[in-house]
């Protein structure tokens, strides 16, 4: 027999013996993992952003680090900064979208096939995208200008990746695909029914968008908005790839200079630097939090629906022709240059008598590279599940209770997203070299997980806190009246309908964790190698096109990991 | 006078022979402790280098102690070093880096002395070792030019050929401004020519990058016709294509890397034996042969012939760690 708890009670719902010490006990654990693996590094550098030396060497208190901030110089970097990730997150929230209704929502050809070629470019290093446009992009002999030139007769230059519309350009490649990573499970968990009733009550189709599609997609966007906005603010690769040639600096470039371009690096002002940027997009977050206070977002109840599509007629052939020229632009081009440029001895020299395997042999032979790819599909597992599994617990007590503490808990899962990489990386060096001995993590691949986990912790908070906030509360509140118990409901209810989030979330992470190098560099000890650091290695020896191949072993990876990703999402969905 | 001298020596012959004996006999003794302790961890910035794996490859299967390389960008191993040394992990045993950053690093006492080393004998001037540390192998920085562009005539043959209005907004350039080759050069031609040829060249507007390789490539490309300074051991990598590499008349900037034994090494014989076989003729000329100036005598003589003239040629000057930043300083304040 089940007695029925009151539904007040259960809301927030824990195991019953639980209750009582089990939250409390629980809730204090989590803030402390928590704490450890983000507080801890902040922590670190917040003390060398206040001291005139690094942890561990005499100086003295002061606040040189933050009074150095108001140069004109670095203002010049903030506002370049802000404009430029402003600019492209825009561009790139409204091409996600588009894409997004474009995959799930309308009857658009090959778009199960669409929606895993558009996300391909978030996946590519970046350096290797970079590479690839300034090959086709720069004003003197890019591939594209030289195609203008021959079909116009004239000397003109159509395009040049070397200004701010290049580096808005690269930054785009990456924030686009992940925006639409965010907003496209969304669409698909929307009832359409809500749309159907705006309509019947007179809204055009372009109200029924605005207000009821966009409008609860709300959290969705705006985390996805929030998250590549403050991404953008630090962006390195672009900047210092197609701005600093150009004498465009940013906030990360500064940053850069201070840490690794002097004889004695200023630690005191890199870390100032990024307890300013922390502080700005602090006030984004809370920003963001207001909007969406005391409004709800729920689409998927209780009620059956299908996700149904919209039928667009011959129309369909102009959205295929989006999806198609996103491709060709953002994935055909870099990445045919990359496959080129992989059997051919030197990249952009493409003549027969330097046709080689050479590259594809000289990875398959290096040691270090098996080693390392080793760790880090090592790494990429247990981090990506380990950050779900936090980030999904988190997200659940953040939007689906009223504990106690759960502010608290989602900020310090915001924290690492909101430092430059750069700087965290410095924390987290400080932070595990300086743990007693006796605690093994410090030269092991402890310190790459856990660094991993935490920077990889806000994506999952975000990831699954915008599925969770789709998820009407009443599904829960079913399970439990019917005898399921909390954990029953959490797996059955919450994670089973949630599981699509989850899915991308994981990818995400995974792919964040092959990429991730300013903290890998810093904590890595030779047994410890990983895939950034030996494609670092090979660049610096002189090997871009070794790294071209490793960069198109990881798309391969991709390609794998979204087919069997979409192929198991779309039978869940079905048998939901 | 000269007889006083010759007598001298002879009264102190049997001491130094002693003292050699000695030396040698310690030395072994080195080489047996090195063996037992097996194992050797290098911290160096010098990332990727294919050059290190070969002569490092050669000192393992010569006395079977294992060689771990840990890598990482010179103010990174930097910290690393100094962070770890704080905490008391004393886990690297030689560190491998620009003379700046080691000079730096000597002043800061992140290293401890590294005891008798025989080869250090066969070091040749300017360079020298002390107490402390042994220079490693030299960078020698030069021009690139893309052949195809450049005609044989129109070859910068001085650096002051850079100043030619010709060559305006056709310079690409590792950054004078930030530590690196691009900030060698500054401070040489500071030191050579003084401010008016830097505010001369700041006039040419040179493009900046500080991504080397890339820089490299894209002048053989064919987007700048000229890329300064080139680091003169990368040439190896771009065999093939149409670029040149051309060393001005006045000489190459240049900068040492040297090697030191990092304070409680694990490791300490280890080390010592790592840098005596460093110093070997056979290992110079591994680096030499890739375009690094050796730093012992007799081993440019026997450098591959296309290698031989550009290595030959004079060394102008290099950098001084104590008014690096000063300089880099300056860099920011001619080149906006």
């Amino acid at each position: 027999m089940t007695v029925a708890v009151p539904l007040a009670e259960q809301s927030a719902a824990f195991p019953r013996g639980l209750a009582r010490y089990g939250r409390p006990a629980g809730i204090a654990l989590l803030i402390l993992g928590l704490g450890f693996l983000t507080l801890y590094p902040m922590a670190m550098l917040l003390y060398g952003s206040l001291h005139s030396t690094p942890p561990g060497m005499a100086g003295e208190f002061n606040l040189d680090g933050y009074a150095n901030l108001a140069s004109e110089e670095n203002l010049q970097a903030l506002i370049n900064t802000a404009a430029l990730s402003l600019v492209k997150t825009v561009l790139s929230l409204a091409l996600a979208i588009l894409l997004a209704w474009i995959v799930a929502r309308t009857d658009t050809p090959g778009r199960g096939v669409l929606e895993v070629l558009i996300t391909l470019p978030f996946f590519i290093p970046p350096i290797l995208t970079a590479t690839a446009w300034a090959m086709l992009g720069n004003a003197q002999v890019g591939t594209i200008n030289l195609a203008w030139r021959w079909l116009t007769g004239g000397e003109s230059t159509l395009v040049d990746v070397y200004s701010y519309g290049g580096i808005v350009w690269h930054m785009m490649q990456y924030s686009t695909p992940f925006i639409f990573l965010f907003v496209v499970d969304a669409f698909r968990a929307m009832d359409p029914s809500l749309e159907e009733s705006s309509r019947m009550s007179g809204a055009t189709r372009w109200q029924t968008f605005w207000r009821i599609t966009f409008g609860l997609m709300l959290p969705v966007t705006t985390s996805a908005f929030l998250l590549s906005f403050i991404r953008g603010m630090e962006s390195f690769e672009s900047a210092v790839f197609f701005g600093t040639p150009v004498g465009i600096k940013v906030l990360t470039t500064q940053i850069f200079d201070l840490i690794t371009q002097r004889a004695q690096p200023d630690y005191q002002a890199a870390t100032a630097m990024g307890f300013a940027t922390l502080a700005l997009m602090f006030l984004l977050l809370v920003l963001q939090s207001r909007m969406l206070r005391g409004k709800s977002f729920t689409t998927v109840t209780g009620k059956a629906y299908s996700p149904n599509v919209t039928r667009l007629g011959w129309m369909r052939w102009v959205t295929f022709a989006i999806c198609v020229a996103f491709f060709v632009l953002t994935v055909a081009l870099p990445v045919g240059q990359l496959i080129l440029s992989s059997f051919f001895q030197f990249f952009g020299f493409y003549q027969l008598d330097m046709l080689t395997f050479d590259h594809y042999r000289s990875v398959w032979e290096n040691r270090q590279f098996w080693g390392a790819f080793g760790n880090t599909l090592l790494l990429g597992f247990l981090g990506a599940t380990a950050t779900m599994v936090l980030g999904g617990i988190v997200a659940y007590i953040t939007t689906r209770t009223t504990w106690r503490g759960r502010r608290l808990i989602d900020i310090l899962a915001w924290l690492p997203w909101m430092m430059p990489g750069m700087v965290l990386g410095i924390g987290f060096l400080w932070g595990f070299a300086i743990l007693p001995h006796a605690i093994p993590i410090y030269g092991t691949l402890w310190a790459l997980l856990l660094a991993y986990v935490a920077l990889g912790t806000p994506v999952a908070v975000r990831v699954t806190s915008g599925a969770y906030a789709q998820i009407a509360k009443d599904l829960e509140e079913c399970s439990r009246v019917h005898g399921a118990g909390w954990w029953q409901t959490l797996g059955r209810i919450l994670v089973a309908l949630a599981w699509p989030a989850f899915a991308v979330g994981w990818v995400l992470i995974f792919f964040g964790i092959m990429r991730e190098l300013s903290a890998s560099i810093l904590l890595y000890v030779p047994d410890t190698e990983v895939l950034s650091v030996v494609m670092l290695k090979m660049w610096n020896g002189g090997k871009p096109e070794a790294v071209s191949v490793i960069g198109l072993v990881m798309l391969a990876m991709v390609l794998i990991f979204r087919w069997v990703q979409l192929r198991f999402i779309k039978r869940r969905i079905s048998t939901l | 006078m000269q007889r006083r001298k010759v007598l001298g020596l002879l009264a102190a012959s049997p001491a130094i022979m002693r003292s050699a004996a000695a030396q040698t006999d310690d030395w072994g003794k080195v080489v047996d402790a090195a063996k037992k302790e097996g194992k050797l961890l290098i911290y160096t910035a010098s990332i990727g280098s294919p050059f290190h794996r070969t002569v490092i490859a050669a000192f393992e299967k010569k006395y079977d102690i294992k060689v771990d390389l840990l890598e990482a960008r010179a103010s990174e191993v930097r910290e690393r070093v100094r962070v770890e040394q704080s905490a008391g992990r004393f886990l690297g045993d030689l560190h491998h880096n620009g003379a700046t950053t080691t000079g730096l690093m000597q002043r800061d006492g992140n290293f401890q002395p590294r005891g008798f080393v025989p080869n250090v004998k066969n070091i040749e001037a300017p360079f020298e070792a002390d107490d402390i540390k042994i220079p490693a192998e030299v960078i020698s920085y030069c021009l690139l030019i893309n052949k195809n562009i450049v005609k044989p005539a129109d070859e910068p043959k001085s650096w002051k050929d850079l100043l030619d209005p010709r060559w305006t907004g056709k310079i690409l350039s590792d950054d004078y401004r930030a530590l690196g080759g691009g900030a060698v050069f500054f401070v040489v031609m500071q030191n050579t020519f003084g401010r008016d040829f830097h505010e001369k060249l700041a006039a040419q507007k040179p493009s900046f990058s500080r991504d080397i390789q890339n820089s490299e490539r894209r002048t053989a490309r064919g987007e700048f016709p000229l890329y300064l300074p080139f680091s003169l051991q990368n040439l190896n990598n771009l065999k093939g294509l149409p670029v040149k590499a051309i060393v001005p008349v006045e000489g190459r900037p240049y900068i040492r890397f040297d090697l030191s034994t990092l304070k409680n090494a694990p490791h300490p014989n280890a080390a010592r034996l790592f840098m005596n076989h460093y110093l070997e003729i056979d290992s110079q000329l591994v680096f030499a042969n890739a375009g690094y100036n050796p730093v012992v005598k007799d081993v440019v003589e026997k450098t591959l012939p296309e290698i031989r003239p550009l290595l030959a040629t004079k060394a102008m000057g290099t950098t001084d760690f104590t008014k690096q930043d000063a300089m880099l300083a300056l860099a920011k304040e001619i080149y906006k």
